[in-house]
């Protein structure tokens, strides 16, 4: 029995030590540092862990050397910038509260994410009601720049109609008119589907496809289903692990030689995953860092790859650097960091190339604040001669507003605060 | 009052103590949490967490049944309140009636199926039915938002007559409204434990072949503790949806669920206050050490660990068994 007290009296020295040593870590965050100036601070919120973590890694690499190269260069407004860094874990309610976080507590000027569409979607109820400017760097579903846009949401990457109306034409033309879907059931691959459905039954196509839960891993019983419709073109729309998965058993089953793959993202994080024998099919990037015509993608490109382990940078990187370079500008152009204010500036902004890497000319769009960005429309390959990130051959550069159409017809009515 | 449910013994100066310290930190949110870095969601949201977590503690702690569904009735509840708020009327008071009804009600229902099964049966068959309604949420996409949850209601000020209570545009005003609803629903829970009711409960969880013996109506009970420990967490529920403005179908999900017993677990199943200390922790773990650190979950996992290897009794029971010695 004394055997007994002494080990617990011994336990509890034991845990005591380690509540005060974790005790330090928590306290340590809190303590506000008196010198400089007051810092600009963004909340940027994605799904560092989870089935999206590849994509959210990206973005979070990216927007970290941003900001870093910001600071070099004097800031915003010659404030020094903070990027403050959450994980919504693929999960709304964390990132619901993650927004809250940030603009509550730490009192952040903008909120940027998520690469999951509904949690971008759920995080413009907190902003709106906060009023703070927030960008979405990587969520595709159309009603955040559309029948639900915000006078304070601006997005950086393509609609899924923008995807869809892209590479829609170019697969119905090299391959055929019956398409089978895989289609994550959340917000993106619902308007996605739609959107492909949409611009197929007007070249007189039939489908047929399976809506799967959004980090599923067997997809088994839909690839049985797929080859008894003998489609032309199987659409992976799957995002993450889950289209990773969804290529590797696709090829597995011996259904490369069967059918064409294709759909609307396929992203760099991805292909790189997959077998070689699923590196093909014609997708949309949404931007690429091999673009000979445009000399700032080289520089941008040669400056960015030794802080991400040598890597090429994907749209990923492209889509938070865009994003922040964005409100740099709108801050400077507003010469202040007030929502409404950065809001009206960035409207309709041309973005210049260095910051675009794009060969056209994009901007924001005053319309429906959706970023016109050039859409690459291409195929996919096994690693070719410019090293292991050489995977895609870009056939055609589809203008943002050629692929989105009018800005009235999404449906958008921003409505701003008086 | 505690250690007088427990044990039996009448209320003494201790529990008075003790009960004045919980109730001063907890009014008095507001002033000290921004000093420790904290922002007063978060203490809506560890509310809420402990007042979920004190509703199924009723039947764990005190009537000794395991469910392993309990976010079913919570996202119930979150998901009545979100849908009366969304299509029927802008009232915060009848979404969180509607929220705890439906909530409640389902899992009374349910009770009538599950009181005969025991032990590792009765928490797979609760599994089973909260899985039920999270596929359904996840699944009618129209009506329930689908996986991307229900959005589009805001929790609406609450029209006194004489006065307009804004609980919608100011934070801390709405944090009270949270702490009133919890102190009247826990000071309910408390009155229920501690009546002949409650004794019943605490004899069956002790010996629940004695108690039949007695000439007890087990299964009544048991189906009595279960019915009433759905409403309250289904309360939570609507309180969580009405401090997200927001439901989410992951609120429905085992995991959730699984949550919910390490809040109870963490902070000690057979003490009162028990579940407030595992919200306390639970969230304060998930929400600090996830800014810091992407493996935040090893974290919370190991925190778990620790506690049930060192204080098996909870973090509450520990203290108490210490002030006792």
């Amino acid at each position: 029995m004394s055997d007994g007290i002494r080990l617990t009296a011994g336990r509890r020295k034991f845990l005591a030590a380690t509540a005060a040593v974790g005790g330090l870590q928590l306290s340590s965050p809190f303590i506000i540092k008196a010198r400089g100036d007051v810092p600009v601070k963004i909340g940027f919120i994605d799904p560092i862990t989870g089935s999206l973590s590849a994509l959210a890694v990206s973005e979070v690499e990216g927007a970290k050397w941003t900001v870093d190269q910001m600071n070099k260069k004097g800031g915003i407004l010659g404030r020094p910038v903070q990027l403050l860094v959450e994980d919504s874990a693929n999960d709304t309610g964390t990132g619901v509260q993650k927004a809250h976080k940030l603009i509550e507590r730490d009192k952040v000027d903008v909120i940027m994410g998520d690469v999951n569409s509904g949690i971008a979607y759920a995080i413009m109820g907190v902003t709106s009601d906060k009023k703070v400017l927030h960008i979405v760097p990587g969520g595709h579903t159309d009603p955040i720049t559309g029948k639900d846009c915000k006078w304070n949401t601006f997005r950086t990457c393509n609609t899924t109609a923008m995807d869809a109306a892209a590479v829609t034409g170019e697969l119905v033309k090299r391959f055929g008119k019956k398409w089978f879907f895989v289609t994550p059931d959340y917000a993106y691959g619902q308007t996605l589907q739609a959107n492909f459905v949409k611009n197929l039954e007007k070249l007189g196509g039939t489908w047929q496809g399976d809506m799967l839960p959004i980090a599923n891993a067997d997809f088994s019983a839909t690839l049985i289903k797929a080859k008894a419709f003998k489609p032309d073109v199987l659409l992976n729309n799957m995002g993450g692990a889950a289209q990773i998965n969804c290529m590797k058993q696709f090829v597995q089953f011996g259904m490369a030689k069967e059918m064409a793959l294709g759909g609307a993202l396929f992203e760099i994080e991805a292909i790189r995953s997959v077998p070689k024998e699923a590196q093909t099919g014609w997708w949309v990037m949404e931007w690429y860092w091999n673009q000979p015509n445009v000399p700032q993608v080289k520089e941008f490109v040669d400056a960015i790859s030794p802080s991400i382990g040598n890597r090429k940078p994907t749209a990923r990187h492209w889509m938070a650097y865009v994003s922040l370079q964005a409100v740099k500008l709108a801050a400077e152009k507003a010469k202040t960091l007030e929502a409404v204010k950065m809001a009206q500036a960035l409207s309709d902004l041309e973005l210049p190339p260095d910051v675009s890497l794009s060969p056209n000319k994009i901007k924001y769009r005053a319309g429906d604040h959706q970023l016109m960005s050039d859409i690459f429309v291409g195929q996919v390959h096994p690693p070719g001669p410019d090293g292991p990130d050489d995977l895609f051959k870009v056939e055609e550069i589809v203008t943002g507003e050629k692929a989105a159409g009018p800005a009235e017809e999404t449906g958008c009515k921003l409505v701003w605060p008086s | 009052m505690s250690t007088a449910m427990t044990t039996g013994r009448p209320a003494g100066t201790r529990t008075y103590l003790q009960l004045g310290i919980i109730w001063a930190l907890l009014l008095t949110v507001p002033l000290w949490l921004p000093m420790l870095g904290g922002y007063t969601a978060i203490a809506g949201r560890v509310l809420v967490f402990a007042l979920a977590a004190m509703g199924f503690n009723m039947l764990l702690g005190f009537t000794g049944v395991m469910s392993f569904g309990h976010a079913a009735y919570f996202g119930l509840g979150a998901y009545g309140a979100g849908l009366t708020l969304k299509y029927v009327a802008a009232s915060t008071p009848l979404a969180m009636l509607a929220g705890t009804l439906l909530g409640g009600i389902a899992g009374t229902l349910f009770g009538l199926l599950l009181v005969r099964r025991r032990g590792v049966y009765f928490a797979m068959v609760t599994i089973a039915f909260g899985q039920v309604c999270f596929y359904i949420a996840y699944k009618w996409d129209s009506f329930t938002g689908g996986y991307d949850g229900l959005r589009g209601f805001l929790r609406a000020p609450i029209d006194l007559g004489f006065t307009r209570i804004d609980i919608a545009g100011n934070e801390t005003l709405f944090y009270f409204f949270v702490l009133f609803v919890f102190g009247l629903a826990v000071g309910l829970q408390a009155l229920i434990l501690a009546s002949p009711f409650g004794r019943t409960l605490l004899a069956i969880r002790e010996n629940e072949r004695r108690a039949r013996f007695l000439g007890l109506p087990v299964e009544r009970h048991i189906w009595l503790s279960f019915s009433i420990s759905c409403f309250f967490t289904a309360l939570a529920g609507t309180l969580y949806a009405l401090l997200n403005n927001f439901a989410d179908p992951l609120g429905l999900n085992y995991i959730m669920s699984g949550n919910i017993v390490m809040i109870t677990v963490m902070g000690g199943m057979r003490t009162f206050w028990g579940p407030l200390v595992g919200a306390v922790l639970f969230v304060m773990l998930q929400d600090y050490v996830s800014s810091m650190t992407t493996n935040w979950m090893f974290f919370v996992g190991m925190a778990f660990v620790l506690v049930v290897l060192f204080f098996p009794r909870g973090l509450m029971g520990m203290l108490q068994k210490r002030s006792a010695a």
